[in-house]
């Protein structure tokens, strides 16, 4: 999609194809009164816990029946909560439409959506584009692919680094008080004995891969665990592997 | 061209100053024109380990805002030709340290024909501790044989690889080097301590060297005398050691290994 072209030196504009991380609203009910009800109890212990951030209404769950919620009202509601909605994606013809009419644009589908619901072919509609500020908006639909982060030197006691959107490989040892954080999975080869949260946005299908097992705490999706009692004797400073099971529970296996 | 060493651990009392003395009293005993400078102003120690706090007139934060010329702050020590100590301030705090004032100061020294200049850091991760690593060619970690202390060395690390001068610039990064203090071979072998092997495998940087505890230490505190010159002390050979380690020569290590003492050591008594 990006046009490569030969640019003299400092042009005044230039096109490239980027991709940002921003949060997605999964709507499951397009009912005015369940909406209302449940943002303000969603936001109501943390109100500043976005910061301006962008967002995506994902509506693949919607029903394919669903009239269109009142987009400008949810724009609204959510924008005076700290979160920017600029899109919709998944949207049906109809709901569409609506999105457009409120000044959002619609994304394409298989954008990056990991907890997406098992998506519908019919439900991603082809509208001709609204308006042409709409341009950099499909990339972030069209690429797929974010370059795994490569880190090759110890991560030291309060190092944090994060992989936006992707995977990270580490090939020195994660120390005690580090932390490494990736949406997508974590492979460390060398002794993990700090902090891995992957799957930082929510991927439940997120691992952690380690050539030696000594960690404080392994999350995924949010699922963590803590190593206060001692590791199992088959993947103790051993190669072990870290997934979720049913969403919920984490599993530790050797390699 | 002067080289600037950092003597720093991130943690307190681990034997920061103890070991700048000792390094810098090493370096100039090798025919090194040595400048060891306090960093820790406000809780001024350096002085009294190379046993000069009577003759502190002016000092590193007095020549920083300008109050006193290089020259009439650097005290020329007693024990070792060659050497020159700037104490630190005791009534300021460190935010009299300017990164600028730094820089100017390390110039002069350099300047001045000075082969090595040894900045004792504070303890601690803020201001101070990273004024004295800012300008760092080489890093001395010292780290004691526990977790605590492992630990904060390696987020010292952390930020020479982050806040040095030759990492923001992209330059050749700092040099760094492990050196062990009060380390006790019998409680290492009995498993009360980590053995510096433990720690050189977390910290995964060159070991300079390993001093064991011992009380010529404290002895060589309370007379204001580097622990270097406590003649055929473990302590002064240790360092004497690591000062040639850090000229690139090769000298395998001493003082780790326990052995059981014997009958006759047992009966008669001995440490």
């Amino acid at each position: 999609m990006q046009r490569r072209r030969e640019l003299r030196p400092a042009p005044a504009l230039e096109l490239k194809t980027t991709r940002f991380a921003g949060i997605q609203i999964i709507l499951n009910s397009a009912e005015p009164a369940a909406l209302d009800t449940h943002i303000s109890t969603l936001f109501a212990a943390t109100p500043d816990f976005f910061g301006g951030e962008a967002a995506v209404f994902e509506c693949g769950r919607l029903p394919a029946d669903a009239a269109a919620p009142d987009w400008a009202w949810l724009v609204r509601e959510l924008k005076s909560r700290g979160l920017n909605p600029f899109a919709v994606q998944n949207a049906s013809n109809e709901l569409a439409a609506a999105a457009v009419q409120a000044g959002l644009l619609v994304l394409n589908a298989a954008t990056p959506a990991p907890m997406a619901a098992e998506p519908e072919p019919e439900a991603a509609p082809e509208p001709a584009l609204p308006e042409p500020v709409a341009a950099p908006a499909p990339h972030i639909a069209a690429s797929n692919t974010v370059p795994t982060r490569i880190i090759d030197k110890p991560l030291r006691s309060g190092q944090r680094v994060y992989a936006a959107g992707g995977d990270i490989v580490v090939l020195a040892a994660v120390n005690p008080g580090a932390e490494v954080i990736a949406d997508g999975s974590i492979h460390v080869y060398a002794p993990l004995k700090g902090r891995a949260l992957a799957g930082a946005r929510g991927d439940v299908t997120a691992r952690i891969f380690t050539t030696c097992l000594e960690a404080e705490l392994v999350s995924i999706a949010g699922v963590y665990r803590t190593f206060d009692t001692a590791l199992d004797a088959a993947v103790a400073k051993k190669p072990a592997q870290i997934r979720l099971a049913d969403a919920s529970q984490i599993v530790i296996e050797p390699l | 061209m002067a080289t600037i060493i950092t003597i720093t651990s991130g943690k307190g009392g681990v034997g920061k100053t103890t070991t700048s003395a000792s390094i810098a009293s090493g370096l100039a005993l090798r025919g090194f024109k040595t400048a060891v400078i306090d960093f820790d102003v406000g809780l001024r120690n350096l002085d009294l380990i190379m046993g000069c706090e009577r003759r502190v007139v002016y000092d590193f934060v007095n020549v920083i805002q300008g109050d006193a010329n290089l020259h009439q702050a650097l005290i020329k020590d007693k024990n070792t030709d060659n050497l020159f100590v700037l104490p630190a301030s005791q009534t300021r705090d460190k935010d009299a340290l300017t990164e600028e004032g730094v820089e100017k100061i390390l110039k002069e020294l350099e300047h001045q024909g000075f082969d090595y200049i040894v900045c004792d850091s504070p303890a601690g991760i803020e201001h101070g501790a990273v004024m004295a690593l800012t300008f760092a060619d080489e890093a001395i970690v010292v780290t004691n044989p526990e977790v605590s202390s492992v630990r904060d060395s390696d987020r010292i690390l952390g930020i020479i690889q982050s806040k040095s001068r030759r990492a923001i610039e992209g330059r050749e990064p700092v040099k760094e080097h492990l050196l062990v203090t009060r380390y006790s071979p019998k409680r290492a072998h009995e498993g009360e301590m980590l053995t510096y092997t433990d720690i050189q495998e977390l910290l995964r940087i060159p070991l300079l060297g390993v001093i064991p505890e011992s009380e010529a230490v404290l002895h060589a505190s309370n007379q204001g005398v580097p622990a270097i010159h406590q003649k055929d002390t473990p302590v002064a050979d240790a360092y004497l050691d690591a000062i040639g380690r850090f000229l690139g020569e090769t000298h395998p290590l001493r003082f780790v290994d326990h052995e059981k003492p014997g009958l006759l050591k047992r009966l008669f008594g001995g440490k």
